[in-house]
């Protein structure tokens, strides 16, 4: 347990009065994909805003590769190697999809307001190589063809992708992905989950997504955890959990 | 061309010029970095004043006009402590109302701020003279040089125009950076940059003061061209004026800015300037507004983008 990626203990958030996470305690073991999934309301995307950081809990403690995460900004928690997707698509409409990606990037040397006054000849080779690793990555999920139109005109599901390409550029440690199969025809999901399964087995990255599609959850999380009304009530992998009287009473009952 | 053309048309080039800088650092904060900088106008005065002050020399308390500090420093010092002047206001500005609101809330924070800062302006006597302003300015190197008048006028062409390429480096390098894409980036989803590491908060906060500094050094020139500097100089409205010029010209386009400078502040107001006055007193100046105001509503509703749009940064790709 103290050897996993993430651990979050006891997360609560209050909205008013409104409780929308009461008690989240659950571990993400490294190199592994957890799945985080639940009736409507039940707290999940909470959860995810919490661990990345744009929300801040009320109760409770993260803690990430050993350090304590809880109440951090967003792009602290992304520069910790926390990186999460949106559950609407949240491309950079009026950039390229090659720029898309060049923009998830950080710190190279002309990210900063002197390094881009000294003009293109300081940045140059930096650059070269940020583009050089897009390029790969375009290469792999199959949308070399698209790197020079505009985010804005891609299909909801290439929008997906381009996400995933984007968050793969901030080289995460951990990977939350909100809803990633959501608007993307069934075809394209497949294609996804392959990439996804492939992220974590090849290049070891850890993954906590939040999704409704139980058939995906099932293929590539290794296990999962339930919750409803705010809290942890199951974990395990899906054939444990599929058992468990307290996750049927709350998908069927709410 | 006669003297009285010679004087026309380099008093033109000057406000082009110097409309051409502001439309630069707002296309920078507004068109790059999607910061609605309704107080922009506010930023190119504090220059102008700084500008003022710093020439003026040493408050005499027996003069007909009142203000603080006062010193006397060499041309090109004044133009730089303009734009100073303009970056240290939008650093405080921008601290203030940048890091956490959204970019609706931030267009109405900075509306009031620029009434706020005309009521100072107006109202702390002490501080830059009241509502008359500051006059009699000295104008840069006019003492050192010794030329005529219209001499001295082609020679502030030339000063603005060096003062424009400078502020156009500044601005391309920025621009062209991986910096100025990050700001782009910024502008299409504040949360998504966020979420990929990037500092929401200071990536709006280093936009905003330097086009700031830009907007200080032109007012700073302003000041030393026509001498004067008052309230009226800088009513809120005049940042409309801008943004509906970097509207027309084309958001995040340099070219399209400047064009839009051209066109709107230069172009439009001037051409208006010959319609045989009809109506009662002030018509048609107030016509000029709701032109400007109809100007600004037709390019948002049919061309969005501009005249000259933000072209696309395309890479070369290996096939397949």
């Amino acid at each position: 347990m103290n050897d996993d990626l993430l651990s979050v203990h006891g997360l609560g958030r209050r909205f008013g009065g409104v409780v929308a996470v009461a008690d989240a305690s659950f571990g993400v073991g490294r190199t592994s994909i957890v799945g985080l999934i639940g009736p409507n309301g039940a707290g999940k995307s909470t959860v995810l805003s919490m661990i990345a950081g744009s929300l801040r809990p009320t109760s409770g403690t993260i803690s990430f590769d050993g350090r304590e995460l809880s109440g951090t900004a967003p792009h602290t928690a992304a520069r910790r190697g926390i990186i999460r997707t949106f559950q609407t698509p949240s491309e950079f409409a009026r950039l390229t999809t090659l720029e898309n990606l060049l923009a998830g990037a950080r710190a190279t040397r002309g990210f900063t307001v002197g390094g881009a006054l000294l003009g293109r000849r300081w940045w140059r080779s930096d650059e070269d190589r940020l583009v050089e690793r897009a390029i790969g990555l375009l290469r792999r999920f199959d949308m070399l063809p698209m790197a020079n139109e505009y985010a804005g005109k891609l299909s909801s599901g290439q929008k997906r992708l381009l996400e995933l390409m984007r968050a793969l550029m901030a080289e995460p440690k951990l990977l939350l992905l909100d809803e990633p199969f959501a608007g993307v025809n069934p075809t394209l999901s497949r294609r996804i989950e392959g990439y996804l399964a492939r992220l974590c087995a090849e290049d070891g990255i850890t993954m906590l997504m939040v999704e409704h599609e139980m058939g995906a959850i099932e293929r590539i999380c290794h296990s999962v955890v339930v919750m409803a009304q705010g809290r942890v009530i199951s974990r395990g992998t899906m054939a444990e959990i599929r058992g468990d009287k307290k996750v049927l009473d709350a998908y069927l009952i709410g | 061309m006669s003297e009285a053309w010679q004087f026309y048309i380099s008093t033109l080039l000057v406000y082009l010029g110097v409309n051409v800088m502001a439309c630069w650092g707002l296309n920078l904060q507004f068109g790059v970095a999607g910061l609605l900088n309704f107080a922009f106008i506010i930023f190119q005065a504090i220059g102008a004043y700084a500008a003022a002050l710093v020439t003026l020399g040493p408050h005499d308390p027996d003069s007909y006009q009142d203000y603080i500090f006062g010193a006397h420093l060499p041309f090109p010092l004044p133009i730089l402590a303009g734009a100073v002047a303009g970056g240290l206001l939008a650093l405080f500005v921008g601290v203030i109302a940048l890091r956490r609101l959204r970019s609706d809330y931030q267009a109405v924070v900075m509306l009031v701020v620029s009434l706020i800062a005309a009521s100072i302006a107006t109202n702390a006597v002490g501080l830059f003279n009241g509502a008359p302003g500051l006059s009699l300015i000295p104008k840069p190197l006019a003492s050192t040089l010794d030329v005529s008048l219209v001499g001295y006028q082609w020679f502030y062409v030339g000063l603005v125009a060096v003062c424009c390429l400078i502020v156009f480096v500044i601005t391309k390098r920025i621009q062209s950076s991986p910096f100025g894409r990050s700001l782009r980036a910024l502008r299409d989803n504040p949360d998504a940059i966020a979420a990929l590491g990037g500092n929401v908060g200071t990536l709006r906060i280093r936009a905003f003061v330097i086009g700031g500094a830009i907007a200080g050094a032109s007012g700073a020139l302003l000041a030393g061209f026509i001498g004067a500097w008052s309230p009226a100089s800088w009513d809120y409205r005049e940042t409309f004026v801008l943004f509906t010029a970097i509207l027309v010209g084309g958001t995040g386009n340099m070219l399209g800015a400047a064009l839009g400078a051209l066109l709107v502040p230069i172009a439009f107001l001037e051409a208006s300037r010959f319609i045989p006055s009809f109506g009662r007193p002030g018509l048609v100046e107030a016509l000029q507004w709701v032109v400007i105001g109809g100007v600004t509503l037709l390019f948002l509703w049919f061309w969005p983008r501009g005249l000259l749009p933000e072209r696309k940064r395309t890479y070369t790709v290996p096939e397949g």
